[in-house]
C-alpha cells in the first residue's frame, strides 16, 4: 500500500512539473533584456521595461499578435519603472521621472489622457501597484529610508475597468 | 519612525483631501488603511488584486509575505508560505485571493512557487531553460504569470501558464 502510494504521489509530481505550459516574451528591437513584466487581467497586453540607451522604457504588447503598442504620453517621462496595468489594459500606471524628480503616471489608453498623481515630494518612490478594475493604487515608497506602503481611492478619477468592460480605443490603442 | 513617516504624508493628505473636495475628481489616499500599514510595520513590493493587498513585510525580524482583505481590513493567515530559512523577493496575487506567485531565496538558490490558499500548498516552477528569477507577476484571473529571469547575462520575461 505504502509502495503504490509512493507510486501515485510520483506520478502526480511528474505530471505536475510537465504541466507548467510556458514561453518566452520574446526580444524586443535590436535589445533582448526585458524586465519587470506586467499583464493585463484578460492577458491580452504585456508590459515590460527594456533598456534604450541608459533609460529604461516602458513597452507594451499584444500577447496574440506580438505587436507593439505606440505609448507616445509617456515619452520623456524616462526612466520609468514598475509598470502595472488594468484588466483590459485601459490604464498602464507606472513611476516616471520628471528631471530629478520621481513621479507616479497613469496612463489611460482609451482617452489618451495621462494622469499624474500627486505624491509627497520628501518621498521616494519605489514600486506601484494598480488594481485591475483601476480604482485603488497602492505605492511602495521610502521615507527617511523606511520601507512603507501608501494606498490610494482612484474611483473619483478613473472609470473602471471591469472583465469584458470598456475595452480601449484611440490613445495609442489597437 | 513611523510618527515621521505620518508626518511626512499628513499636509500632502490635507491638500489631497481639499482638492478632492473642489473638483471630485481627484485621487484619494485612504488613511484608514495607510494607518493600519504604518501599524503594522515595514511594508514593500505591494500587489493589489481585488479587495486583496499582497505585500512584503518585516515582522519579527524577518520579511514575510502577506495578504490582506482591503473591505474587512485585516490580514489573511498563509500557512506554509513563510519559512524563517526564506527571504521573499517578489509577490503577486490574483484577484481571488487564492493563490500567490512569490519569488523567495532560500538555501542560497532563488526560487519560484505558487501558493493554493485553499490547498494551503505550495508547488516550486523551475524555470527552463534554467535561470534565476526576479520578480513575478500573475494574470488577475490566475491562469498565467509573468516572470523576469537572468540566464546567460540578460534579462529575460518568461510566460507560465496555471494550470
Amino acid at each position: 500500500m505504502g509502495l503504490v502510494a509512493l507510486l501515485v504521489t510520483l506520478l502526480l509530481a511528474g505530471c505536475g512539473s510537465a504541466s507548467w505550459r510556458r514561453r518566452n516574451a520574446g526580444s524586443v528591437g535590436p535589445t533582448s533584456n526585458r524586465q519587470d513584466p506586467a499583464l493585463s487581467g484578460n492577458g491580452q497586453l504585456l508590459a515590460s521595461l527594456v533598456s534604450r540607451g541608459e533609460r529604461d522604457t516602458v513597452i507594451l504588447q499584444e500577447q496574440r499578435s506580438g505587436r507593439l503598442l505606440p505609448l507616445p504620453q509617456l515619452q520623456r517621462l524616462e526612466p520609468h519603472r514598475s509598470p502595472s496595468l488594468s484588466w483590459n489594459g485601459r490604464y498602464l500606471a507606472l513611476v516616471g521621472q520628471q528631471g530629478d524628480r520621481r513621479l507616479v503616471v497613469i496612463l489611460d489608453r482609451a482617452r489618451g489622457q495621462l494622469h499624474r498623481i500627486p505624491l509627497p515630494g520628501d518621498v521616494e518612490l519605489e514600486r506601484l501597484s494598480l488594481a485591475p478594475d483601476g480604482q485603488r493604487l497602492a505605492v511602495g515608497l521610502l521615507s527617511h529610508g523606511r520601507p512603507a506602503l501608501q494606498l490610494i481611492d482612484l474611483s473619483g478619477l478613473l472609470e473602471a475597468d471591469r472583465p469584458g468592460g470598456l475595452t480601449s480605443v484611440g490613445g495609442g490603442v489597437p | 519612525m513611523n510618527r515621521s513617516l505620518g508626518k511626512a504624508l499628513g499636509p500632502w493628505a490635507l491638500v489631497m483631501a481639499l482638492l478632492s473636495g473642489c473638483s471630485g475628481g481627484m485621487p484619494r489616499p485612504m488613511r484608514d488603511l495607510d494607518a493600519l500599514l504604518l501599524q503594522a510595520g515595514p511594508s514593500q513590493a505591494p500587489a493589489l488584486a481585488g479587495p486583496w493587498l499582497a505585500l512584503i513585510g518585516h515582522r519579527h525580524n524577518r520579511d514575510q509575505v502577506q495578504l490582506l482583505d482591503l473591505n474587512q481590513r485585516h490580514p489573511v493567515p498563509l500557512p506554509g508560505l513563510n519559512r524563517p530559512d526564506a527571504q521573499p523577493l517578489s509577490v503577486s496575487v490574483d484577484s481571488s485571493g487564492q493563490r500567490l506567485a512569490v519569488v523567495r531565496q532560500r538555501e542560497g538558490r532563488t526560487e519560484l512557487v505558487l501558493y493554493r490558499r485553499e490547498l494551503m500548498g505550495l508547488e516550486p516552477i523551475a524555470m527552463a531553460p534554467p535561470g534565476v528569477p526576479r520578480r513575478v507577476a500573475l494574470r488577475a484571473d490566475g491562469r498565467e504569470l509573468a516572470v523576469e529571469v537572468s540566464r546567460n547575462g540578460e534579462w529575460q520575461v518568461d510566460l507560465i501558464a496555471v494550470p
